[in-house]
């Protein structure tokens, strides 16, 4: 054994020894939310602390995309329609091709409507 | 600030930190960000420009090739075709592309030669098929030279008809047309209207009587 000094321990520090690395974190493990998914619902606006930065209203979110889904199959069906009425009306079928013109705009109506339901959704 | 937007780093102590952080944030600011509400409303405006197409195409913004509302003037197409041969010409218009074929058999046939698909030229091919065929070699569209069905590739309409006639001296005339998959009746009846009373009667064409009748109150 020699009787050298045994060099002192470095202090344990969280995060990298650069600081501009390191967010202002005061927990060893910060991703890990104490009230991950569902949060609690009484709150708002989340400050500092735990469960900051999560979903709040997670319907919302699924409210949304659902607008959307629904919104890209009305436009699907509206391409459909729309190559219908072309071939219709070059076969000289014109009331068709009418037909398939109010069906484009009642299409238009319901997606105009699926926004309409939150436009102002943040 | 919402959930995108990231706080600036705080400075720091040496200026190559300060450097990059910028460079970070500067590539963080650039991505731009379409959220799912931006969407829905480039859907939605999408939507209506296909409602607006929708109207137009009813209200006849196309040009429905080879079709006439009323009876055409008749067309001489050429002195004399051989069989097997075919012969480009312009019908009922001068914008209408159109083709006579003179089949192996002797049957003459007229069709627009603008497909059905995407509007490229339509060919005569004697050697494809048994009868030869009317080929579209954009897309690999098929005709069939006797009836102008569809026979292979994504046409998605037959192609219009014109109807021709050869005189006894073997000259070629093209006289009406019928749009795709119309029968020859209505659209020479459709044509003829009331200028030809007679040949409507003739044809017995829905109306030919009462259009006769009207033609006789009129003289």
């Amino acid at each position: 054994m020699s009787d050298q000094p045994i060099p002192p321990r470095p202090d344990y520090r969280p995060g990298s020894a650069q600081p501009r690395l390191n967010r202002p974190v005061r927990e060893r493990y910060p991703q890990i939310r104490a009230t991950s998914g569902y949060g609690d619902p009484r709150i708002r606006h989340t400050g500092p602390g735990p469960g900051a930065g999560t979903e709040q209203e997670p319907e919302r979110s699924s409210k949304l995309n659902a607008r959307l889904v629904l919104a890209l199959t009305v436009v699907v069906g509206q391409l459909w329609a729309l190559t219908v009425a072309v071939n219709e009306w070059m076969e000289g079928n014109t009331g068709t091709a009418w037909w398939g013109a109010g069906f484009l705009i009642l299409s238009f109506l319901v997606v105009i409507g699926l926004w309409l339901l939150d436009p102002k959704d943040r | 600030m919402s959930v995108t937007e990231q706080p600036a780093p705080a400075p720091g102590p040496e200026p190559a930190g300060d450097e990059a952080a910028e460079r970070l944030r500067d590539r963080i600011s650039a991505d731009s960000l379409t959220t799912r509400r931006d969407y829905l409303r480039i859907v939605a405006t999408v939507s209506g420009g296909l409602a607006v197409g929708g109207v137009g195409v009813a209200a006849g913004i196309l040009h429905r090739h080879g079709d006439s509302e009323s009876m055409p003037e008749a067309r001489k197409v050429t002195d004399a075709l051989a069989p097997g041969e075919s012969v480009a010409f312009r019908f009922p218009g001068d914008e209408d592309r159109a083709l006579a074929v003179r089949l192996p058999d002797g049957t003459l046939v007229g069709y627009s030669a603008v497909c059905t698909h995407l509007a490229c030229a339509v060919l005569w091919r004697e050697d494809r098929g048994a009868d030869g065929e009317l080929y579209c070699p954009c897309h690999e569209g098929v005709f069939d030279a006797r009836t102008g069905e569809v026979t292979a590739g994504p046409p998605p309409r037959p192609l219009p008809r014109i109807f021709l006639t050869e005189q006894p001296d073997g000259s070629v005339w093209a006289i009406a047309t019928a749009r795709s998959g119309e029968p020859a009746r209505e659209a020479l009846c459709r044509q003829l209207g009331d200028s030809h009373p007679e040949m409507t009667r003739q044809l017995g064409c829905p109306g030919a009587g009462r259009a006769a009748a009207n033609q006789r109150g009129r003289t």
